[in-house]
């Protein structure tokens, strides 16, 4: 089973914030601690999910990040070195080809551990969708190996491997080729969020679905119509991770989020977690804990029993998710020897 | 007793080094643009050279548009500043780090909320160097109309700079509450930002505490009158290029006398022009090290890197070993194209020539020599109203910033020109620089 676990400075819970001493919580440091404990226990990706990029606007919130959720993961990524990474980031938020170029830097920077959530909007589909493939261009401007780096002769780069996008659509307009190497895990992952549907046109971009629910029969529906979008575009299924939201031990705090509550002793709740990714068709569960002691919790007293962790050093994150690295366009003919 | 006046020193790595073909060079490591663990070695190198910054460039697109120049040039790939920085920060404890990042193309909101991340992470060791975007081939990222004309690019950027300013000063200090109370936050030290303007609207509140400088280190490299005004009147630091002692003492002359204008004193605004220092044992050896350098530099990528940078059309359809013909005012970054200019001219140089001086430093200022030598040089400008310190641009790295941290700082530290160690753990307090007044309050 997959599972990822979701960092805040308090919990996700809205009064999270009564339990956990102040000030050292919002800083570098315990959040670097969580991390380094999740990786320990053997979670496979950290989610930093920053209020799914709609953090409030007037006041200060105790469930917000206080930080850019991609520059969080940079810092974190050189200090914990096996564990993966989701950052939230919105459409709404930056340029393509920032964008692209941010993300692409983690997944050098973490060696190949990086993924994006992309948060979409229902009223800007055409737009997102057509963001969401600018970025997937960019992040083909170079195919695998093109970097030969011959100092004898004087050559950096092949230069009929890089590619230059001359993405011309309604909504963007983008040159490329992006300034930085291809990934070291072909592409970041992609990562979306489905609360009841998920347009198809979005849907062939994934390789993670975060899905939302708060009953097991809403993230089940929810479930089965994301495999049918994923497979409207004549898609397998296989080749994308489902995994539910869900706010463990949610009697500890008043839970805020759109993640389905399981409460119980911890045996409970280890047993309603594996039900649900079997009875929902899932591939696993990322942890959005409503408290920092409920995450504690949930790293000694659930995910032992959630199943063997494969926790090993040098694994990209597409790796640990079980996900095919990407082929380049140019070479999707080729047969590898 | 009044303190003696120490000199500021950055560091200025770039992925392959300023030397268009020092990633050639055996010492140079070719994978520094992808190399994360190279960069970490790069900051603690710095730090224990006890750098007050780091500093990084940035360009949002590949700096060359033909593929096969660009195929030649170790920087046409490197990491995203902020992402390289926010990784440096965690793994350094002293060291400042500047980013570079644009006001043509960003999110005023964004990049505040980027910035104060850094500074959060690093504990108050962040800057943003404010640049407008000059080039083609990064318009041709974000418009399909091109680039914005001069003009309009300062004015939506002295907009953008007072959006990021009053966004850093959107919470207190003390804005979070103690644990053990009832409220988390008090809001009577919060002032979130209503902001209506030429270029933008922006409404908000960063979701963090107040940074432990204040607000991170703002930084500037304007050469042109705006430029310089915009500089004098919201930067911490100013990075510049001037060849000659008295280019350099006629700039710092005509920012530092701008700041009365704007309410602020002489020593606000640290000065520190660019130098690429070649350090060897003798001199002869640092010049012999020099034209190895040179010798590497193909004569396509050489004068394509010229006439890209001085927008000249292609200089290879003239003679590489007659001058440089006649030159039109161009649209883009105007005043140091200008320098390199003036530079042929005097020294009456070939296009090759030109084409070679200028890819070694890229029109900034380069001493070639011995560690005396280059403290020699620096301690003249320092000493005579031409620098507050330098930003040191090494040919090639690791070794390039080793050979600086390693014979030029211990001679610069023996003549009390230099710190002996950190006395701070801020960039502001390294600097020196007092917590601004908040005119925007």
């Amino acid at each position: 089973m997959i599972v990822g676990l979701s960092l805040t400075p308090f919990g996700h819970g809205s009064e999270a914030w009564r339990q956990a001493p102040q000030s050292a919580q919002l800083g570098f440091h315990a959040f670097l601690t969580q991390a380094q404990e999740a990786e320990t226990a053997g979670v496979d990706f950290l989610l930093l999910a920053d209020e799914f990029a709609a953090p409030p606007r007037d006041h200060l919130s105790p469930t917000a990040t206080p930080f850019d959720p991609t520059l969080l993961i940079s810092a974190l990524a050189t200090k914990v070195r096996r564990i993966g990474f989701l950052a939230a980031q919105a459409t709404a938020q930056h340029a393509p080809y920032h964008l692209a170029r941010r993300f692409a830097s983690l997944d050098l920077i973490s060696a190949g551990r990086s993924g994006w959530l992309a948060i979409t909007a229902p009223d800007t589909l055409e737009r997102d969708a057509e963001y969401l493939e600018v970025v997937n261009g960019l992040w083909d401007s170079f195919e695998d190996e093109t970097f030969v780096y011959d100092k004898a002769a004087g050559r950096f780069f092949g230069p009929e491997k890089m590619h230059v996008l001359n993405h011309r659509g309604r909504n963007f307009s983008v040159r490329g080729p992006l300034n930085v190497n291809r990934s070291p895990q072909g592409q970041p992952v992609v990562a979306l969020l489905a609360s009841k549907t998920l347009s198809p046109s979005l849907a062939q971009r994934a390789d993670v679905i975060l899905i939302a629910g708060r009953s097991i029969d809403g993230v089940t529906a929810t479930s089965e119509a994301v495999r049918a979008a994923v497979a409207a575009n004549g898609r397998s299924p296989k080749g994308v991770r489902l995994l539910a939201l869900v706010a463990p031990f949610a009697e500890e705090a008043s839970a805020s989020v759109a993640a389905l509550p399981v409460g119980g002793a911890a045996d409970q709740v280890a047993a309603a977690l594996i039900g649900l990714v079997a009875s929902a068709n899932l591939d696993g569960i990322v942890a959005l804990p409503p408290t920092v002691l409920a995450a504690d919790r949930f790293l000694a007293e659930i995910l032992p029993a959630l199943g063997e962790r494969d926790n090993r050093d040098g694994q990209t994150l597409r790796e640990r998710l079980g996900l095919p690295r990407p082929v380049h366009p140019a070479t999707a003919g080729e047969v590898k020897p | 007793m009044t303190e003696r006046r120490l000199m500021r020193l950055g560091a200025f790595p770039m992925a392959g080094g300023h030397h268009i073909a020092a990633w050639r060079h055996p010492e140079a490591h070719a994978r520094a643009g992808s190399d994360i663990d190279h960069w970490i070695g790069l900051a603690r190198t710095a730090e224990r050279g006890t750098f007050d910054m780091l500093f990084v460039e940035d360009a949002a697109a590949i700096r060359e548009r033909n593929p096969e120049l660009a195929s030649q040039a170790a920087r046409s790939t490197s990491f995203e500043p902020l992402s390289l920085l926010a990784a440096l920060a965690a793994n350094t404890s002293h060291l400042g780090f500047i980013a570079t990042a644009s006001t043509t193309y960003n999110d005023p909101f964004g990049l505040a909320r980027s910035f104060a991340t850094l500074d959060q992470i690093s504990g108050g060791r962040a800057g943003w160097n404010l640049v407008t975007s000059a080039s083609e081939l990064e318009a041709e990222n974000f418009r399909a109309e091109g680039l914005l004309p001069h003009g309009d690019r300062y004015a939506r950027a002295e907009e953008f700079a007072d959006i990021v300013l009053s966004l850093w000063d959107t919470v207190g200090h003390d804005a979070y509450l103690p644990a053990g109370g009832d409220a988390f936050s008090d809001p009577t030290r919060l002032k979130p930002l209503h902001h209506r303007g030429a270029h933008f609207s922006v409404d908000g509140i960063l979701q963090m505490p107040r940074s432990r400088q204040d607000r991170p280190i703002m930084v500037q490299a304007g050469a042109s009158d705006t430029g310089k005004e915009l500089a004098a009147r919201t930067a911490d630091v100013v990075f510049a290029a001037s060849q000659t002692l008295a280019e350099a003492q006629a700039y710092y002359a005509d920012v530092k006398k701008r700041l009365p204008r704007h309410g602020r004193q002489f020593d606000d605004l640290k000065i520190m022009p660019g130098l690429s220092p070649v350090v060897g044992s003798t001199e002869s050896e640092a010049r012999r090290k020099f034209e190895e350098l040179q010798e590497l530099i193909p004569d396509a990528v050489g004068v394509g890197l010229l006439s890209s940078y001085l927008s000249a059309g292609d200089l290879a359809a003239y003679p590489l070993d007659g001058p440089l013909p006649d030159m039109p005012q161009s649209n883009l970054m105007q005043s140091r194209q200008q320098l390199v200019i003036d530079l042929a001219r005097r020294e009456k140089l070939s296009i090759r020539e030109v084409a070679r001086n200028f890819a070694g430093a890229r029109g900034h200022w380069q001493v070639i020599g011995t560690p005396e030598q280059i403290a020699n040089a620096m301690e003249e400008r320092f000493l005579n109203g031409a620098a507050d310190g330098f930003n040191i641009m090494p040919p090639f790295f690791p070794s390039g910033l080793e050979d600086f941290v390693d014979g030029v700082i211990p001679e610069l530290r023996r003549r009390g020109l230099f710190r002996e160690a950190y006395d701070n753990d801020t960039l502001r307090g390294n600097l020196g620089l007092a917590i601004p007044r908040h005119e925007t309050t």
